[in-house]
């Protein structure tokens, strides 16, 4: 569903990510963790291009980004995205911010929008939500918000960066509640994460980025309980 | 000295009346034209293209590094020289406000989309918006909002830069006041009629930036 291909991303002289392959199947769940700086981030907003990929190629369903002939709006709105601030629209409810897309993009009439957001609303456990501002709401609730925002496109893959690091331990549980129902439906999910708990017990597999290489992949009991690569053991060490 | 009675009142209003109209109108229509030129340069200093964007920083430095009162001499009396075209005085000083005040939105325009949090702009595109559309539903409406406060700041300025256009003896607010007290030599009753009218617009214009400024901030 997903191949990257030696993809390599520089911010000026300096060398991002090094030559990156990665082959992420249909309905997997794919764990990105690393030290600060290490990339993971990078790499994520490589798959839907809101970076520039230096050289190599990214394949999604086919379509190769790297081709300047894409359609990259397109590919974008079967890729969602989640992100570690949220990033919801202030000015919008969260209706309006979970209906925008389906009206924008999609060109669905209002009324027929919001028939696909409710549900989405309810999944996320805030249909008591749909007419608050974004600043009313909790930063777990606004991390719910943006899922739902990014599933009303009915994208086909999710990709999400920390969507857990600025919240209070105590809102973590509800974001990761509703990953976890989303990864049991059969999504597609990149996710960069902090949450070791969540990986191994979530993720089908998990990737150890540092210096902008992928050092280790390999399924959450191998990779956490039997770690290969000294620098694994390492991070491991620290974070577990 | 006698102060301002009530007959001088009925004789000095009438001309400031039909000034502060003139006043109101240029200031309206030249900040709307500002406006418009105000967003179309502000983008292009956004714009990653060096021309547009070099064409945009040499028109706002041009116009905030030289003084109003020469800019609208030289659009009444410079260009009618170099073209043989005369345009009238309220022509002229609806396209100086327009050209001067557009200079300086520009730059507030800037600011504001400048200021809105680079993670709309991604969310925005990471749901499939274009750049326009997400400049559009998503930037454009964030950043108006804190526009306001400085473009009614912008408004307060150049409703008080109208006044240097009695140079050319455009009949708003000031000139009248001038005019009427060449007739009467009431110098001191006339221009305090002009500075109270005046205040009536920027004080209260003042009062209410700052109310919204503060539901801004919250
Ligand atoms: N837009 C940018 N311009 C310049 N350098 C950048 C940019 N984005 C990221 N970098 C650099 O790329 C490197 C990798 O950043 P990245 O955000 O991908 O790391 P990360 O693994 O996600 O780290 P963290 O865990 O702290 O989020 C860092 O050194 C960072 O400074
Ligand atoms: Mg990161």
């Amino acid at each position: 569903m997903i191949t990257v291909k030696d993809l390599h991303k520089s911010f000026g002289s300096n060398e991002v990510l090094k030559g990156i392959n990665a082959e992420i199947k249909e309905k997997e769940v794919v764990c990105v963790i690393g030290p600060s700086g290490s990339g993971k981030s990078t790499f994520l907003r490589c798959l839907n291009l809101l970076e520039e990929v230096t050289s190599g190629e990214v394949i999604i369903q086919g379509d190769n980004l790297t081709d300047p002939k894409i359609n990259i709006n397109d590919v974008r709105s079967r890729v969602g995205m989640v992100f570690q601030h949220f990033n919801l629209f202030p000015h919008k409810t969260v209706l309006d911010n979970i209906t925008i897309g389906p009206i924008k993009v999609k060109k669905m009439k209002k009324a027929e929008a919001e028939k696909v957001a409710r549900p989405l609303l309810e999944k996320v456990g805030l249909s008591d939500k749909s007419d608050a501002y974004p600043e009313s709401l909790s930063g777990g609730q606004k991390q719910r918000v943006a899922i739902a925002r990014s599933l009303a496109m009915e994208p086909s893959i999710m990709l999400f960066d920390e969507p857990t690091s600025a919240l209070d331990p105590e809102l973590v549980g509800d974001v990761l509640a509703v990953m976890k129902d989303l990864a049991e439906e059969g999504m597609t999910m990149v996710v960069v994460t902090h949450e070791m708990g969540f990986a191994r017990e979530v993720g089908d597999r998990v990737l150890f980025m540092d210096e902008g290489i992928i050092m280790e992949e390999d399924v959450p009991d191998n990779l956490f309980g039997n770690p290969q690569n000294p620098r694994t053991q390492e991070f491991l060490s620290k974070v577990l | 000295m006698e102060f301002i009675t009530e007959s001088h009142y009925y004789r000095v209003m009438p001309f400031l009346l039909e000034g502060l109209v003139w006043t109101l109108l240029i200031t309206f229509v030249g900040l709307i034209i500002g406006f418009v030129l105000g967003a179309v340069f502000g983008f292009a200093r956004l714009s990653k293209n060096k021309i547009i964007y070099g064409i945009a920083t040499v028109y706002v430095e041009a116009v905030r590094g030289t003084p109003i009162l020469a800019q609208i001499l030289f659009i009444y009396f410079g260009l009618s020289d170099l073209t043989g075209i005369n345009i009238d005085k309220i022509t002229a000083s609806i396209i100086a406000i327009a050209i001067n005040a557009g200079a300086y939105i520009a730059e507030i325009v800037r600011g504001a989309v400048y200021s809105i949090d680079k993670g709309q702009e991604e969310a925005g595109r990471s749901i499939g918006l274009t750049r326009n559309q997400t400049m559009r539903y998503i930037i454009w409406p964030q950043a108006f909002r804190r526009m306001i406060p400085p473009l009614g700041n912008q408004f307060v300025i150049s409703l008080k830069d109208t006044s240097l256009f009695s140079v050319i003896a455009v009949g708003e607010l000031l000139y009248m006041g001038q005019q009427y007290y060449g007739m009467t030599f009431q110098a001191f009753q006339a221009l305090t009629m002009v500075c109270v009218m005046y205040l009536i617009i920027t004080v209260p214009t003042a009062v209410y930036l700052r109310r919204v400024e503060r539901r801004l901030d919250v």
